[in-house]
């Protein structure tokens, strides 16, 4: 009497699968196409990335730092970053890795950035896509795995996949904020002398929105970062799995070297798009 | 005053018949009967929830003429004037310029109608802050897809104009705000419109950047002879800019007229108001208060005619013109009557050169030191020295004296709205 009566059952799993086995036999061939595609530019970024001479990596990474934070001992700090990871015997997987995140941040942002234009266009559009955002964010990433095991298989593809949809909030939210924010007094200048709705987007509002879409593109490089680490789980070789191996053999050393390597590796992408969004900014005059 | 560097007068540029703009839900219940559409505005908005920005204004611009839409803050001056470009779109009303009805325009002879007709300055400056001065300045030509090349030489040309050569390649930032004004401005010239549109252009400048940047649009207009629809809380600016002065109060015209008629005869208490801080010396001119003289001689008269009109008219002093209605001189019963002794024939030994002169647009403030420098009275003469008419020192004072205190008379340009506007 006091356990859950049983005849209430909501039958949600049931549908899903369902819907999910639905997806497979009738679209099965629209996620090839899309699989496909993703393995493409990931290829091609981790055949570079793997191909490149080490040192020219390093010696890149320490000029962009340099560049871009305009102080040279912040580019003789990253660069040495990298050789730590190097000295580590994890370039290679460093590399597999940073495909992964380079190849989700491509196509998240390809994806992000118009969506976002839309949103802050129209404000039914983002009354929709807002909460589905927050549901986006709130969702344990794990659960993310499930589908993209589901429509890709096993292996890097699914891991891309998986890491787009909880890299991806950031960017349109960023993006969306980025454009609403540009002062209504500058777009009615520029609709005044007679621009159109283009010319007021690529003329005023998307270059004012920069600032914001870069910080956009940050966060959603650092999501990516932290996605590919439990993306490995469902096969994608990396840094992650190196991470998830030395867990289930309990190798606290491994472990360590693999997790302060990602790390590292964080703060290199961090540093340098959070610079490269910081140098964007304008001074707007009221 | 209202002729004041009037290209051609009288040729209707901008004319704004019934306009409305309402905010919120269902306005057009609000324009259905006349109860509503004379309603208060707070007491539509506590029934409606509606607001009255602009409430059925009328007015016309003459083409070259600079227009002043005067009003405190919410008093829908700025709404007005965007209604104008449709950048608001209007509830109801209509907006003709050069004769065309801008509402019934599609998107795009809207935007071409802002392309090539019209050029605005914002309070707030509305500068692109990611662009250089340059490409501020040259924006407009873009949009319409001027070439690179021409249009920065027109941007170079218009920059020089303002004042701002050498700081093309800045961004708006690095610039004061005075200086990103006439960033503005530029830009806004640059497409060289007919109409200009500006909604409180100098408010945010320090006041003696606005005094200046005053004077150099007066100086401008004279050059360039826009039409300007020029959008102001400010009175001292209304009054030594426009040349007809529109005075608006929750989204009503509640006078209008030239800046004088305004300032001598402010048609309630809300107005006068305003005025009763503007010095009348400001605004009333010689020739509105310059009288017609009884008696005027020609060159050619001798002086028994001469001593008989003096006579006949108890006058000791009159002026003499030409045939051209020329000024010659000031002819004083003095000196007459020492020719008439001598038994001269002509007028010309009684003419004393000795007299001042002031021009039709002269305010009272410049005609004090021309009144106490002399012993005899003002000359009002135009460009060529014709002679329009004469002014008395007891002239000036009275003008004075009403500037202050009249009630509801002359010729003010009023609406009739049915409704008691007194505070």
């Amino acid at each position: 009497m006091l356990e859950f009566p049983e005849f209430i059952h909501f039958p949600l799993a049931e549908w899903i699968d369902a819907i999910m086995h639905w997806v497979l036999t009738n679209w099965g061939v629209f996620f090839d196409a899309v699989g496909d595609s993703i393995l493409l530019v990931l290829l091609y970024i981790e055949r570079f990335l793997l191909w490149m001479p080490w040192f020219v990596a390093v010696l890149l990474v320490g000029l962009l730092a340099w560049r871009v934070m305009r102080h040279w001992l912040a580019g003789v700090v990253m660069a040495a970053f990298l050789i730590v990871i190097g000295s580590f015997g994890y370039w290679d997987l460093s590399m597999m890795t940073l495909a992964i995140i380079i190849a989700a941040v491509i196509i998240s942002l390809a994806v992000g950035i118009p969506v976002g234009i839309i949103m802050a266009k129209n404000n039914r559009v983002e009354a929709i896509i807002r909460p589905v955002l927050d549901a986006m964010q709130t969702m344990p990433s794990f659960v993310y795995l499930i589908p993209a095991l589901m429509l890709f298989g096993l292996g890097k593809v699914p891991a891309v996949f998986a890491t787009i949809i909880y890299a991806v909030p950031p960017v349109i939210r960023l993006t969306n904020v980025g454009i609403r924010q540009v002062p209504q007094s500058i777009v009615e200048a520029a609709q005044a002398f007679g621009s159109n709705g283009r010319q007021v987007l690529f003329e005023v509002q998307i270059p004012l929105a920069i600032p914001s879409i870069m910080v956009g593109i940050n966060q959603t490089t650092m999501m990516a970062l932290a996605m590919v680490v439990i993306a490995s789980m469902i096969g994608a070789r990396g840094l992650g799995l190196e991470v998830l191996l030395s867990i289930n053999r309990i190798e606290v050393g491994r472990g360590f070297e693999a997790g302060l390597s990602i790390v590292l590796l964080a703060i290199i992408i961090d540093r340098i798009t959070h610079a490269m969004a910081a140098r964007q900014e304008y001074t707007i005059s009221s | 005053m209202s002729d004041k560097g009037l290209a051609t007068a009288d040729e209707v540029c901008v004319e704004v018949s019934g306009l409305w703009k309402i905010f919120g839900h269902n306005p057009e219940a609000i324009l259905e009967s006349e109860e509503t559409r004379t309603a208060a505005k707070e007491t539509l908005h506590e029934e409606t929830g509606c607001v009255v920005a602009v409430r059925d204004v009328s007015f016309k611009v003459n083409k070259g003429e600079l227009f002043v839409i005067m009003g405190l803050s919410g008093s829908g001056k700025s709404t007005l004037i965007r209604c104008v470009l449709r950048l608001i779109e209007p509830t109801a009303g209509k907006i003709l310029i050069n004769g065309e009805d801008v509402c019934g325009y599609d998107n795009k002879q809207l935007i071409n109608l802002r392309r090539h007709s019209t050029g605005m300055i914002f309070q707030h400056f509305g500068l692109f802050p990611h662009r250089s001065v340059l490409d501020n300045a040259a924006y407009g030509l873009k949009v319409r897809g001027v070439a690179k090349e021409k249009r920065y030489e027109i941007a170079r040309e218009v920059l020089n104009k303002v004042g701002l050569k050498g700081w093309e390649n800045y961004l708006p930032s690095a610039l004061s705000g005075g200086m990103q004004q006439r960033v503005g401005i530029a830009r806004a010239l640059a497409n060289d419109p007919d109409i200009l549109l500006m909604d409180e252009p100098f408010s945010g400048l320090d006041p003696l950047i606005r005094r200046q940047m005053q004077d150099e649009l007066i100086a401008l207009q004279s050059e360039v002879h826009k039409t300007i629809l020029f959008v102001t809380h400010d009175l001292d600016e209304a009054l030594k800019l426009g040349n007809h002065v529109a005075i608006m109060k929750d989204g009503d015209i509640i006078q209008m007229g030239t800046p004088e008629e305004v300032i001598t005869s402010p048609i309630n208490g809300y107005v006068r108001s305003f005025v009763q801080d503007a010095s009348p010396t400001k605004v009333v001119t010689a020739s509105s208060i310059m009288e017609q003289p009884n008696v005027l001689l020609y060159e050619w008269q001798g002086p028994k005619a001469a001593m008989h009109l003096l006579r006949t008219n108890h006058l000791d002093e009159v002026f003499m013109v030409d045939r051209a209605g020329k000024l010659r001189g000031l002819v004083t019963l003095e000196r007459l009557i020492e020719l008439f002794r001598k038994g001269e024939e002509s007028l010309a030994g009684a003419v004393d050169t000795d007299f001042v002169t002031a021009t039709a647009d002269a305010v009272l403030e410049d005609l004090f030191p021309l009144a106490a420098s002399t012993g005899h009275p003002i000359a009002v003469v135009d460009e060529d020295g014709k002679f329009l008419g004469e002014i008395f020192d007891s002239t000036i004072m009275i003008s004075l004296i009403q500037g202050r205190g009249e009630e509801d008379t002359g010729s003010t340009t009023t609406r009739a709205n049915g409704k008691d506007e007194n505070l």
